[in-house]
């Protein structure tokens, strides 16, 4: 009866899809509790999720979580936007005028691959500890990548659809704003949708290194004390917010484009 | 009568490669003239330039006696693929030729998209996105668009490529009935023999590349302007036909 389930590179119903999705996590949550139940795993190497919702409720209610999320989540948020913003124009202008691209295409593809946590030294000689380390930092993961990923989906726009704008009068400018811009519209915003994830990593090396505050100070600390389960309701939460964050997108990105 | 496109000297290389050989060719307003030729020959090059999307390395193009310098709205290319903008509908791509138009209101702006919506039997689709619709109507739009820019010349690039046998059969007849109607000039760069003297006033065959011409046949003389779609089946098409497939092997020396 389930066979029609199994069908290579077949479809399932959105209703089975969530149901399944559902079904899963909770088998893998019974797992983790039953083992850790079982007394086979010390506990604070594994405690069982319900010691990890306790924590995560004691956090909540009596240790301001609410305050270090939103801390961490402003960090995020504003070195992400100070990436993009920058990001995208350069990274149009790079594909649009080859001469700028090859002035900083060999610079950025070079940055891109220091690994962030070997500039965690440099950048508090420069900023300190204060909030501007761990923006610089988090905009130093993203704006390099983000701009090498933006310039290769100008540089895709087909040139079909250039020529047809400029054979119909469209100035420069105009086949940017109403061709270019519209084609990259849907890969932009999964390219932002990426790279937002992979500031919520280097927020948390950030946070580790230099922080009285925010999500990964919180796991941090609780670490040191060896309370397992504060740890690891730390780390639920960013899976958490990504999860809810990468929803939202999703859903921006349907209703932006629902052309596709 | 005096040429409407005129190709005067025009050669063009990329770089050390000679893509098209010193042509003089003189085109005449309101026809159907197909550029036929051995694929990659140089043949949509030359007709990019009347767009004024390619530079003649020497020799120049004119348009009505003005020499081309940049790509404008009166001359409107038709592409194998990637015609219309899948971000707009239908009545937003053929709106799209008019929107850097200043000469006329909005609201002729709108008269004239609902014409051609009309015209090429696109009324129930005007609100469908390009991916809801089939290739066949996909080109339709984009001749449309074209069309609505105000182009007089369309220059299309193998336009009907990518359709089914029927659907290509469809539009080339309509599009030779609009080309009739509407009075346009039309630069069709094919390399389908049938397509090509089924639609052509005069078929300009090109040699392999660099492209130069080597023969210049005028078919509107031997099918008259009038092309229904029986006329493929007449004694006088086949003739046609064979003689512009003997001139390829010919001239050529290849199959197109």
């Amino acid at each position: 009866m389930f066979s029609n389930l199994f069908v290579f590179r077949g479809r399932v119903a959105p209703m089975v899809e969530l149901s399944v999705g559902i079904a899963a996590a909770f088998l893998v949550v019974a797992a983790w509790e039953a083992a850790a139940r079982s007394g086979i795993i010390a506990p604070q190497f594994l405690p069982s999720p319900t010691r990890v919702v306790a924590a995560l409720w004691t956090m909540l209610t009596e240790q301001n979580l609410v305050w270090h999320v939103a801390v961490s989540t402003a960090r995020v948020w504003i070195a992400f936007l100070l990436a993009a913003a920058m990001a995208i124009p350069i990274g149009i202008m790079m594909s649009s005028y080859r001469i700028i691209g090859a002035a900083l295409e060999p610079m950025i593809d070079f940055i891109r691959y220091l690994p962030v946590p070997a500039l965690v030294p440099l950048s508090i000689i420069w900023f300190g500890v204060g909030e501007e380390t761990k923006v610089f930092l988090l905009w130093l993961g993203t704006f390099f990548q983000l701009v090498l990923l933006v310039a290769d989906d100008m540089r895709r726009v087909p040139q079909e659809f250039v020529e047809v704008a400029r054979t119909v009068g469209a100035n420069s400018r105009q086949v940017m704003t109403d061709v270019a811009l519209r084609w990259m519209g849907p890969t932009l915003i999964d390219n932002l949708r990426i790279t937002l994830g992979w500031c919520w990593t280097y927020l948390i090396i950030a946070e580790i290194v230099a922080a009285d505050s925010g999500i990964g100070y919180v796991i941090w600390t609780a670490r040191r004390f060896v309370k397992t389960p504060e740890v690891m309701a730390g780390v639920v939460v960013i899976g958490l917010i990504g999860l809810v964050t990468d929803q939202l997108l999703r859903l921006l990105h349907r209703r932006l484009f629902r052309y596709l | 009568m005096s040429a409407y496109v005129q190709f005067a000297d025009t050669a063009k290389s990329f770089g050390p490669v000679e893509v098209v050989r010193k042509t003089n060719l003189g085109l005449e307003r309101n026809s159907l003239v197909v550029f036929l030729g051995p694929s990659g020959c140089g043949k949509t090059t030359l007709m990019r330039m009347v767009g004024g999307l390619d530079e003649p390395t020497s020799g120049s193009i004119l348009l009505g006696g003005e020499k081309v310098v940049r790509p404008d709205r009166r001359r409107g290319m038709v592409f194998q693929s990637y015609s219309s903008f899948p971000w707009l509908t239908v009545e937003r791509n053929i709106a799209f030729g008019m929107r850097y138009r200043n000469d006329i209101t909005s609201a002729q702006k709108s008269e004239r998209t609902r014409h051609y919506l009309d015209l090429f039997g696109l009324a129930d689709f005007a609100a469908s996105y390009p991916n809801r619709i089939s290739g066949g109507m996909r080109q339709r739009v984009a001749i449309a668009r074209t069309l609505a820019a105000g182009s007089d010349v369309l220059l299309m690039d193998e336009p009907f490529g990518a359709l089914d046998a029927l659907t290509r059969e469809r539009l080339q007849v309509e599009l030779r009935l609009i080309q009739i109607r509407e009075e346009k000039t039309v630069i069709f760069v094919t390399h389908d023999v049938e397509e090509a003297v089924f639609l052509a006033d005069r078929i300009i065959l090109f040699s392999r590349r660099p492209a130069s011409v080597v023969a210049d046949i005028d078919v509107a003389a031997e099918l008259g302007p009038q092309r229904p779609l029986e006329i493929r089946e007449t004694q006088k098409f086949f003739e046609l036909r064979n003689k512009v497939l003997h001139l390829i092997r010919n001239e050529t020396g290849t199959a197109v």
